[in-house]
């Protein structure tokens, strides 16, 4: 893409921002998402860690067609309240979990932006597809519109591919999510895991 | 009468060129050519003898941009293609009070192509966010540009019953 | 009903891009008086993603995997209408088995997407039952189209000249087992549990009125038109592949509101099930496809094809300038003309009967905004 057209998809970056302030170590000029608790013990950690990520609530955010197979994972073949997140939450106050199913263009970037920013902390994302990872189909030189990556507008924790990914494929982004908050694959004790 | 015999009956009284063609090749059963100053009354036309508006769009051709209109009927199989050029200062009369659908054909006609259509009560991006309302991406670079003569079907695919009504009720244009 | 406070503080409520119902990233911007709507605006372009540009820079096979993704519930059918429109340009001939085969998965799509739909409307009503039975059957079918096209939702099944595989004996077993599985399950679910239940019915019943003029005006078709009494489907009408050899009915209603624009699409997943049943008891053998030349050029000109989707007419345009780029693709597609209808068929609503109305116009956010 020519220089011109690239700075037409000039958005704000809140992951960069995030992450220089992260890095340099800045801890004091943290921004809201950098938000430490002030007295930090192990146990409780690991708990609440494991009481969120069995009990992830995720925030309706189907843009396009991963929305369909994000509904398919929510029905009963694919069921995915036997993790713990059938629970979707229409406002983003009460979500923890925003995954985001389907492009994002610029007119529709500001709001996602603002739906990241009123979830409340511990928050995580999802980029479901091939086009809230990197634009998808869309990212071509001729793009005039489209947000080549939901990442460039808010952090992402979880990246999940696939154009759309079939349910099973979002449910194992969600497990790895579960990891990624408990260190655990399998978080809840009662499941056993199959032998290696 | 069926529905394309009246509608070619009643195009009499414009001074519009209409063809005939081959549905089977083209997939519509008419195509008239019309003028900017006429898009009015021929939609006037169409609202009598009840067709509805299937699209309003444009391509982008060498001098001027080419507006598109394609109208059908629930009650006959009579799929209607009309052209119109736009003029040099790119504005034309809008059908919007006409065929209300055509409101949001136009405004994303607008977006697309930057044609203004005067009259229109409400002009505003559909499609595109507020600070591209300028972006027009549909226009083609000069390198891309085509003439008329490099779009049209070179053999008459079409039966030769074209109706040339120009000459017609426009003494004007003679 | 008049308004609450007779229009004189009147308020203005965005329904925003992201809201809890399945129809995608619509914005509507209502003027409330107490819980009238004065007018509501719909905003779109939220997702609008540049699919025409597209099919300009690209040679006409780049752009087939675009069409699964405009209408993503009826993704076949926008397939089928743009290798037709090529087929239609350049002349190419279809085998017959190839034909037949088109037409089921199409109409197997078509059921899919009116079970999801009828689903996503209970839904929004507040039912959550029929939508866990309308999903099940979904994926039966999604489990058959996905055997023999290799995608579950974004189908990229048909070429130029025939489709992509050919199916077998398997296909034609699961399919006719589908189909006596559905007919089963018509009565007891989605008739029993949901048409003759008192409390949808006074939900949708006379919410909104869609006048055959008032289609004409906007252009509207799809079973938002045939419920109003105007029997027009582009498969009647302009008829296209092997409809004209099959035998099926038009459902049509009579008063343009919700209620019959539903009873319209149940009575189309019926008739979707002949349809399927009588091809595949005529479906020939023979080749599936024939090849064309991988650059083949379209001949200059233009041509348009309609087809008939879930949703209404969908007409693709194309111009082309002789190379194997088209010059220019327009697609028409059904939800725009409908949901344009919007700010005159809602004026004087409660908001609930809204989220109805919406619902009932069968709306795909992301073949609105291209």
């Amino acid at each position: 893409m020519g220089e011109e057209e690239k700075s037409r998809l000039n958005i704000h970056s809140y992951a960069a921002l995030a992450r220089e302030r992260i890095e340099s170590g800045n801890a004091l000029t943290a921004g809201p998402d950098d938000a430490q608790p002030f007295i930090r013990m192990e146990l409780t950690d690991k708990f609440f860690n494991l009481c969120r990520a069995n009990s992830l609530w995720p925030m309706t955010f189907g843009t396009a067609c991963c929305a369909i197979e994000m509904m398919a994972l929510a029905m009963a073949r694919f069921d995915m309240s036997r993790y713990g997140f059938e629970v979707f939450r229409p406002s983003p106050r009460q979500a923890d979990l925003m995954i985001v199913a389907g492009t994002v263009n610029r007119k529709m970037a500001p709001a996602v932006i603002t739906l990241y920013e009123q979830m409340a902390a511990p928050r995580y994302v999802i980029a479901m597809g091939n086009c809230a990872i990197s634009g998808g189909p869309f990212a071509v030189e001729e793009n005039y519109n489209v947000v080549e990556g939901v990442d460039l507008l808010i952090p992402v924790d979880v990246y999940v591919p696939g154009c759309p990914p079939r349910p099973e494929g979002l449910l194992e982004g969600i497990l790895k999510l579960q990891e990624k908050i408990t260190g655990n694959r399998y978080p809840f004790p009662q499941y056993n895991p199959p032998k290696e | 009468m069926d529905v394309k015999d009246r509608l070619i009956a009643e195009l009499g009284s414009l001074p519009a060129i209409v063809n005939l063609v081959d549905q089977r090749k083209r997939g519509y059963h008419l195509e008239v050519l019309l003028t900017p100053k006429i898009i009015r009354d021929f939609s006037l036309l169409m609202r009598r003898l009840d067709f509805y508006l299937v699209f309003v769009s444009a391509v982008h051709l060498d001098p001027e941009v080419e507006i598109i209109y394609q109208f059908a009927n629930y009650h006959g199989p009579c799929r209607t293609l009309a052209r119109a050029f736009v003029p040099a200062d790119g504005i034309i009369p809008t059908i919007s009070d006409i065929f209300h659908g055509a409101n949001w054909h136009e405004r994303e006609t607008r977006d697309m192509f930057g044609v203004v259509f005067s009259g229109h009560p409400f002009l505003l991006p559909l499609l595109l966010p507020e600070e591209d309302a300028d972006l027009k991406p549909l226009l083609k670079k000069a390198a891309a540009l085509k003439s008329a003569e490099r779009i049209r079907r070179i053999a008459e695919l079409a039966t030769p019953v074209a109706v040339d009504n120009t000459g017609k009720n426009n003494p004007e244009q003679n | 009903m008049e308004a609450n406070t007779g229009g004189k503080h009147s308020f203005v409520l965005n329904m925003g891009p992201q809201h809890p119902s399945t129809h995608g990233v619509l914005r509507v911007i209502l003027e409330m008086d107490g819980e009238h709507i004065l007018e509501p605006e719909p905003v779109i372009g939220y997702a609008h993603r540049i699919q025409e540009k597209m099919g300009e820079s690209r040679s006409w096979p780049g752009f087939l995997p675009n069409t699964g993704r405009l209408d993503y519930l009826s993704a076949l059918i926008y397939n089928h209408g743009y290798v037709a429109l090529i087929e239609r340009m350049t002349g190419t001939e279809v085998p017959l088995r190839a034909e037949y085969i088109r037409v089921i998965t199409s109409e197997l799509n078509r059921i899919s997407s009116h079970l999801l739909w009828l689903g996503a409307f209970l839904l929004d009503l507040g039912a959550f039952t029929p939508i866990m039975y309308a999903f099940d059957d979904r994926e039966q079918i999604l489990d058959i189209l996905e055997d023999i096209t290799g995608a579950r939702l974004t189908y990229c099944y048909f070429r130029v000249g025939g489709v992509f595989r050919d199916v077998d004996d398997k296909f034609v077993e699961r399919t006719r087992a589908f189909i006596k599985r559905l007919r089963g399950r018509f009565k007891p679910i989605y008739s029993d549990l949901v048409t003759t239940n008192i409390i949808f019915i006074k939900r949708v019943k006379d919410i909104v009125n869609i006048t055959p003029e008032m289609a004409r005006r906007y252009g509207v078709t799809g079973p938002p038109l045939r419920s109003t009494g105007v029997c027009y489907d582009i498969r009647r009408n302009e008829p296209y592949s092997i409809y004209p050899e099959l035998d099926f009915e038009i459902p049509v209603g009579t008063s343009g509101d919700c209620l019959e624009t539903y009873l319209v699409r149940v009575n189309e997943m019926e008739q979707s099930l002949r349809i399927i049943e009588q091809a595949l008891d005529r479906l020939p053998s023979g080749p599936f496809r024939l090849k064309v030349p991988r650059k083949l050029k379209l001949p200059q000109g233009d041509a348009s094809f309609s087809v008939e989707t879930a949703r209404g007419e969908l007409t693709y345009y194309m111009v082309s300038d002789g190379s194997d780029v088209p010059y220019r693709l327009k697609i028409r597609v059904p939800s725009f003309s409908n949901l344009s209808m919007l700010k005159e068929l809602c004026r004087n609503m409660l908001l609930s009967d809204l989220i109805m109305a919406l619902g009932t116009l069968d709306l795909v956010i992301p073949e609105i905004d291209r």
